[in-house]
C-alpha cells in the first residue's frame, strides 16, 4: 500500500518536473550557419542540374534525340528539289520576259 | 521592427530583415526542436532547415497566422521528419544487423538532459523525456509545445490546425498515457 503510495508520488513529482523550465539558447552563430548553408544550397542546385543532365538515363536519350533531329532536317532538306544556275537563269527571263524568239519560233500568219 | 515590414523587406531579399528574424526567433525555434528531438545537434540542425525555409518560401507566407504559429508549423514538421527518418535508419540497421551485414551499429538513446531545467530536476525530467518520447505522434507535439514552450491550448490548436477541445484531449490522454509509463518505471525499478 505504502509502495503504491510512493510510487504515485514519484509519478506525479516526475510529471511536474517541467514546471518552470527556462528556454534552451541556441547557438550564437547560428545566422552565419544559415547563411553558408543557403549558399551551399544555391551552389548545389547547379550541381543537382548538372547531375541530372549528365545521368546516361537522361544524356543517351539526348543524344539519340539530336542526332535524330539532325538526320531528319538533312534529309528533308536533301528531298527538296535543288535549283541549278540554268533554273535561276531561266525564271528570271520569263520574269522580265527576257527570253528571245528566234525565226524558226515565231509563226507568221498568212496574208 | 513591425512583423509584416520584416515579412515585407524580407520578400524584396533583404538580408537585414532576414538576420533579424532569424535573430528574434531561433530561440523559440530550437527550443521547441529540441523539446520533440530530445538531442541539442538534431535540433541544431532542424533549427537551421525551418530558416532556410522560411527564406525560400516567405513570397507562399499569406499572413493569415503570426508568423510565431508559421515558424512553430514549420518547426513541428521538420522535427517529425527528422524524427522519422532517423526511425527508419535505425531500423534499416536493425535488418542489417540480423543478416550480419557491416551496417552501423545501433547505440542506445542517451538520457536526454533540456538545458533549461534546474539542477536538482535534471533526473526527473530525463525519465519524464524519455516516457513523452513513447508517445504517439500528436500526444508529444500537444504536451512538449505546452510543457516546454509554454503555449496555451488556444495557440496549439492555431499551430496544430485543429480545435481547442482537440488539444484538450490530447493532452488529456498524453498525461493519461504518461502516468502509466511512469508507474512502469517506477514500478520496475523497485
Amino acid at each position: 500500500m505504502n509502495d503504491k503510495r510512493h510510487i504515485q508520488e514519484e509519478v506525479e513529482k516526475t510529471l511536474n518536473s517541467l514546471d518552470g523550465i527556462q528556454r534552451a539558447i541556441s547557438n550564437p552563430y547560428l545566422f552565419a550557419r544559415i547563411k553558408a548553408r543557403l549558399e551551399r544550397e544555391e551552389k548545389s542546385l547547379w550541381s543537382k542540374a548538372l547531375t541530372f543532365i549528365s545521368r546516361p538515363m537522361v544524356a543517351v536519350p539526348a543524344i539519340v534525340l539530336t542526332i535524330l533531329i539532325n538526320t531528319a532536317i538533312f534529309f528533308e532538306f536533301k528531298s527538296e528539289k535543288i535549283q541549278t544556275p540554268q533554273d535561276e537563269e531561266q525564271a528570271f527571263a520569263s520574269e522580265y520576259n527576257l527570253s528571245d524568239y528566234t525565226i524558226y519560233e515565231s509563226t507568221i500568219e498568212p496574208e | 521592427m513591425d512583423e509584416q515590414f520584416l515579412i515585407e523587406k524580407l520578400r524584396q531579399g533583404d538580408e537585414a530583415a532576414f538576420r533579424e528574424i532569424v535573430e528574434t526567433w531561433k530561440n523559440m525555434v530550437y527550443n521547441t526542436a529540441v523539446g520533440i528531438l530530445q538531442n541539442a545537434e538534431d535540433a541544431e540542425d532542424v533549427t537551421q532547415e525551418v530558416f532556410v525555409q522560411v527564406f525560400e518560401s516567405i513570397k507562399t507566407f499569406k499572413a493569415e497566422s503570426k508568423l510565431s504559429t508559421w515558424l512553430y508549423r514549420i518547426t513541428v514538421s521538420k522535427a517529425l521528419d527528422h524524427l522519422r527518418r532517423k526511425k527508419r535508419k535505425k531500423r534499416f540497421a536493425y535488418i542489417q544487423s540480423l543478416f550480419g551485414a557491416g551496417g552501423e551499429t545501433i547505440i542506445e538513446k542517451p538520457d536526454f538532459n533540456h538545458p533549461g531545467i534546474a539542477l536538482d530536476n535534471k533526473e526527473r525530467s530525463a525519465i519524464l523525456f524519455k516516457a513523452i518520447d513513447r508517445l504517439p505522434e500528436n500526444q508529444k507535439i500537444a504536451f512538449t509545445l505546452h510543457k516546454v514552450e509554454g503555449l496555451s491550448y488556444q495557440e496549439i490548436s492555431d499551430v496544430m490546425k485543429t480545435s481547442v477541445s482537440s488539444v484538450e484531449s490530447l493532452m488529456h490522454r498524453a498525461k493519461n498515457n504518461l502516468k502509466k509509463l511512469l508507474q512502469d518505471h517506477y514500478q520496475n525499478k523497485e
